[in-house]
């Protein structure tokens, strides 16, 4: 066993910090209950500390494994921990507006935080159990953040929901991991992997499957997404918006880790799996999305549906694709998370139904500007940032020369032009309806607005930065 | 860096249009004429000093952009390209003139026709396949939003119609583009992939035809272009000018520009097929034309008619045919804006579109008149006027290559010049109607915007070899490429 030294510590530097301000948030709190101001420039403020430990610890290429090869900190950890902390970073600014009126600021920006750090945790976890900690970790805040809107009927209803089928989708993933657990004697990722090598045993498929199924429910797959448009209609936008990109993207991260360090002899066996819930996830998530006219319900089916394009790319992770897939899953966090948190943040500057959007390109040009970015990068049109996962994950395809990555492919160029509809019928409110008679600014929109720009700026200008990105995430995913 | 700066030169109009904040109309009007200038001045400068030598070294750029998939930041200036670049820049000129009419948010309506040719422009100096495909989409949103806001009542779902067709198209192509890229390399510098590399042919085939689609679709060609009408009849008349006067040729210049270079083996089984399609635009655009009461769907028809010669020209695969259908991208792109903007002009004038409506315009608006039956002979390919050049080398050249296409495309000149012909004895000649009879000539910007157009025609017809003598060093480089593999 390896003792616990300095280096521990440095390791876990991120992890602490962001505990350290969830917790200080919430003492700050006791004493200034209603200094909103104060609570979330200290949770701001918290997320930008660990942001920067994180990018020293990339910088400095701090590599190693603790607690018994049970937690490792590699590029690819401190990637997705980026992703995490960067997006707590602006939901807690797009928060806080909405967390004052509530007069519990404090619970809800540490709550968010908690998130954040159970997130964390998740991409550096090289043991079953730990990864199922983690998840929880994640988890359990998230059930009070969706539930936390208690003037909104639908807000405790989704959070009750999203309970119910998060307390199933862990116990399969619990049971999954104790089989597997079972078969291969240790739940280490490397100790896992020489048990999982040729044939598998009716017992370790099984494990295989409940695991998979976890996942899925965690990451809304088809046909494990039921609870995902409920609970982030019912979740306050800040909330739905973080919950569907810094967790998911740690899921996906933590998935990837399993699937490639833990059985990557069974890769036969779970891609096409992986196809067919990717392909399944696409059509499901665009075709009801489509039937939305709530735009919180839109992008939560919105969310559904590129779920199925991550998924895509965890097909295709065989044969020579197997890299440019790994990166895949990188890059399309990423972009992901610019347009998606801006998209979802547009909602508390204009509204949740698409009809408050008409005109807005008239009342109100630069925010119209910004759906408009928003909206095309999700449906993938360059130059905008959802184009570049979408490259990705067609690279990837054609390299991995699997028939299902084929397949999961071609549902993804499909599945692209099926969702213009839905994202283009807002971008059709925005430049050409008229106007509602009362569009009133609202008050006090400072700081959301200033996420919203700073990502519309980030998802236009995505094509600047994505040589270093795509340099990273090349260094990434070789350690996998 | 040339190509760069003349790439993105239309950011500085985008840029005029955000700080003219509080300026009148008159000021924003002019300062976009100004900023359109740039671009045009830039590349007659190119025209003048490098004409002869498109592959200086300082007209390219090359760097690396994403380094692991080998997709690069690559621009460049070729012969194939360098026609429709000069014609993008000339276009945009055009629109800004003849956008005069455009009263309500025009900083906004001249920032999206900057941002438009800043895609267009970039497609014809693009030499790598996702930058390639990058500007082809750029060029999509603000066309979406050219006809969805300023087109008329019919506009919002034409505007969503055409975006979602031609976007199928693309999407469809950039996943043949990828899997091109992918499967040799990685690598997407088109230069490097000329030829075919080690591609066997039936893969070649599936990359074709994926490719094909999405560009034929952009054409389009005639099973594929349910898209368009609308969207021609429902736009305003400057965003016409591009929409048939460029975008079309992104997706015939794609054509001779990458799937036929880049993939000899994969397209040449198709190569009759498009010949033939080649046709049946010819034809079903000359029949339907024939039929139109409305003015501006006659000439979106023809318009897409007159596309055939150049899919005629590019299936040739041979030198004259190539060289005809390079040249037409250009010629079809001046006599399609010169009569869109006739259009649009005797529309304002007359207060009428409908043909049985007008008459007598050559005794009403005798320029109107006048230049309404040269663009018509032009597109009927009469000799002396541009089109004649380029058509001819087209029929030509896929006569050699396949004979029946070629005679059935000439017999499609004649069906051309039977409805261009009634079209003219309807409005410019016959008795004057309630709506011509108090009509007047066009005034002074109106004939700024169709007399260039008008020169050009008759300055290509009388000397083709303005245009041919640049683009035809690159043509002759396509031809050994086809040559040296198939």
């Amino acid at each position: 066993m390896q003792q616990i030294t300095a280096g521990t510590f440095v390791a876990l530097s991120p992890e602490i910090l962001a505990f350290v301000s969830s917790m200080l948030v919430l003492m700050v709190g006791i004493f200034n209950p209603r200094s909103v101001v104060l609570t979330a420039g200290l949770a701001a403020l918290g997320s930008l500390v660990t942001f920067a430990a994180t990018v020293v610890l990339l910088a400095i290429g701090f590599q190693g494994s603790f607690f018994g090869d049970g937690y490792v900190v590699d590029d690819f950890a401190l990637y997705f921990k980026l992703i995490v902390v960067l997006s707590a970073f602006f939901t807690v600014l797009a928060a806080a507006r909405w967390a004052g009126r509530t007069g519990d600021a404090p619970e809800y920006l540490a709550l968010t935080l908690s998130v954040a750090l159970g997130a964390m945790l998740l991409v550096s976890m090289r043991d079953l159990f730990g990864v199922f900690v983690s998840i929880e970790l994640a988890t359990i805040p998230s059930y009070a953040l969706v539930a936390f809107d208690r003037r909104r009927r639908e807000s405790p209803e989704g959070g009750m929901k999203y309970i119910l089928t998060g307390m199933v989708a862990s116990s399969i993933l619990l049971y999954g991991t104790v089989l597997i657990y079972g078969v291969a004697g240790s739940a280490n990722l490397t100790l896992v992997a020489t048990t999982f090598a040729g044939t598998l045993s009716p017992v370790g498929l099984l494990g295989l499957v409940l695991l998979i199924s976890g996942f899925a429910f965690k990451v809304s797959a088809v046909p494990f997404h039921y609870w995902t448009p409920d609970a982030y209609q019912g979740a306050p936008t800040s909330a739905a918006a973080f919950l569907s990109v810094a967790p998911k993207a740690a899921t996906f991260a933590a998935l990837l880790r399993i699937l490639l360090q833990g059985m990557p002899e069974a890769v036969s066996t779970w891609a096409p799996v992986m196809a067919v819930l990717a392909i399944a996830t696409m059509f499901v998530g665009n075709l009801f999305a489509l039937r939305q006219r709530n735009v919180r319900r839109m992008l939560a089916y919105s969310s559904v549906a590129h779920s199925g394009y991550v998924l895509a790319a965890f097909a295709a992770l065989q044969g020579a694709g197997t890299d440019v897939a790994v990166q895949a899953v990188l890059i399309y966090s990423a972009a992901y998370m610019v347009m998606n948190l801006g998209a979802f943040f547009m909602i508390d500057l204009v509204g949740e139904d698409g009809k408050s959007f008409n005109g807005l390109f008239v009342t109100r040009p630069s925010v119209a500007l910004c759906m408009a970015v928003f909206m095309a990068a999700l449906v993938g049109i360059p130059p905008f940032s959802g184009f570049f996962g979408k490259v990705w994950i067609i690279a990837a395809g054609v390299q991995s020369g699997s028939i299902a990555a084929y397949l999961a492919v071609a549902a993804l160029v499909v599945n692209s032009v099926l969702s213009v509809p839905y994202y283009f019928g807002i971008t059709r409110n925005v430049f050409f309806e008229e106007p509602l008679a009362s569009t009133e600014e609202p008050k006090g929109t400072g700081a959301i607005k200033f996420s919203v720009y700073v990502l519309a700026v980030a998802t236009t200008l995505f094509a600047l930065f994505i040589g270093p990105l795509a340099g990273l995430a090349g260094i990434s995913s070789g350690l996998l | 860096m040339i190509t760069t700066m003349i790439v993105f030169s239309p950011l500085i109009g985008v840029l005029l249009m955000l700080l003219l904040r509080s300026a009148d109309v008159r000021t924003v009007r002019y300062a976009a004429l100004g900023a359109a200038a740039v671009p045009l001045l830039t590349v007659f400068y190119v025209y003048f000093v490098y004409g002869s030598s498109l592959d200086d070294p300082s007209l390219t750029q090359s760097f690396d952009w994403i380094v692991s998939l080998g997709i690069g930041y690559r621009v460049g200036l070729d012969g194939l390209g360098f026609g429709m670049f000069f014609l993008s820049a000339l276009l945009t000129l055009i629109a800004v003139v003849a956008s005069w009419d455009i009263r309500e948010n025009v900083r906004p309506y001249f920032t999206v026709l900057f941002i438009a040719e800043l895609g267009m422009l970039g497609v014809f100096a693009a030499q790598d396949l996702i930058l390639f495909y990058a500007f082809f989409e750029i060029t999509l949103i603000p066309m979406y939003l050219l006809v969805g806001i300023w087109g008329d009542e019919n506009r919002r779902s034409a505007a969503i119609k055409f975006f979602i067709y031609t976007f199928l198209g693309s999407t469809v192509m950039l996943a043949g583009f990828l899997a091109l890229g992918m499967l040799s390399g990685p690598d997407f510098s088109i230069e490097a992939l000329g030829g075919g590399g080690t591609l066997s042919q039936t893969t070649q085939i599936v990359l074709a035809a994926l490719i094909l689609f999405g560009l034929l679709v952009k054409v389009p060609a005639v099973p594929l272009h349910s898209w368009l009408l609308d969207v021609y009849v429902s736009s305003p008349i400057s965003t016409n000018v591009l929409l048939s006067g460029i975008l079309p040729k992104l997706g015939t210049y794609g054509l001779i520009k990458i799937a036929v270079p880049l993939l000899p083996d994969g397209v040449e089984p198709f190569l009759p097929l498009v010949a033939a399609l080649g046709v049946v635009n010819i034809i079903y655009g000359a029949f339907v034309a024939f039929m139109q009461p409305d003015l501006k769907a006659l000439v979106a028809y023809s318009s897409i008619g007159t596309l055939g010669f150049i899919l005629l020209g590019i299936s040739s695969g041979n030198a004259l045919g190539i060289n005809g259908a390079v040249m037409q991208q250009v010629t079809h792109g001046l006599y399609s804006a010169l009569l869109f903007i006739l259009v649009g002009i005797i529309a304002s004038h007359t207060g009428t579109r409908r043909i049985d409506e007008l008459g007598g315009l050559a005794a009403r608006m005798p320029y109107v008149g006048g230049l309404l039956a040269l663009g018509a002979l032009s597109a009927m390919g009469v000799p002396g006027l541009g089109i004649f050049v380029s058509e001819f080398m087209s029929i030509m050249g896929g006569y050699t290559a396949f004979p029946v296409q070629g005679v059935l495309a000439a017999l499609g000149i004649v069906l051309g010049a039977m409805y261009l012909l009634y079209m003219l004895q309807r409005t410019i000649f016959g008795p004057v109607k309630p709506s011509t009879a108090e009509a007047i000539d066009a005034g002074p910007i109106e004939m700024a915007a169709i007399v260039p157009l008008a020169l050009l025609l008759v300055v290509l017809g009388v000397f083709p070899s303005l245009l041919i003598s640049v683009q035809e060093p690159t043509v002759e480089l396509i031809i050994a490429m086809i040559g040296g593999s198939a």
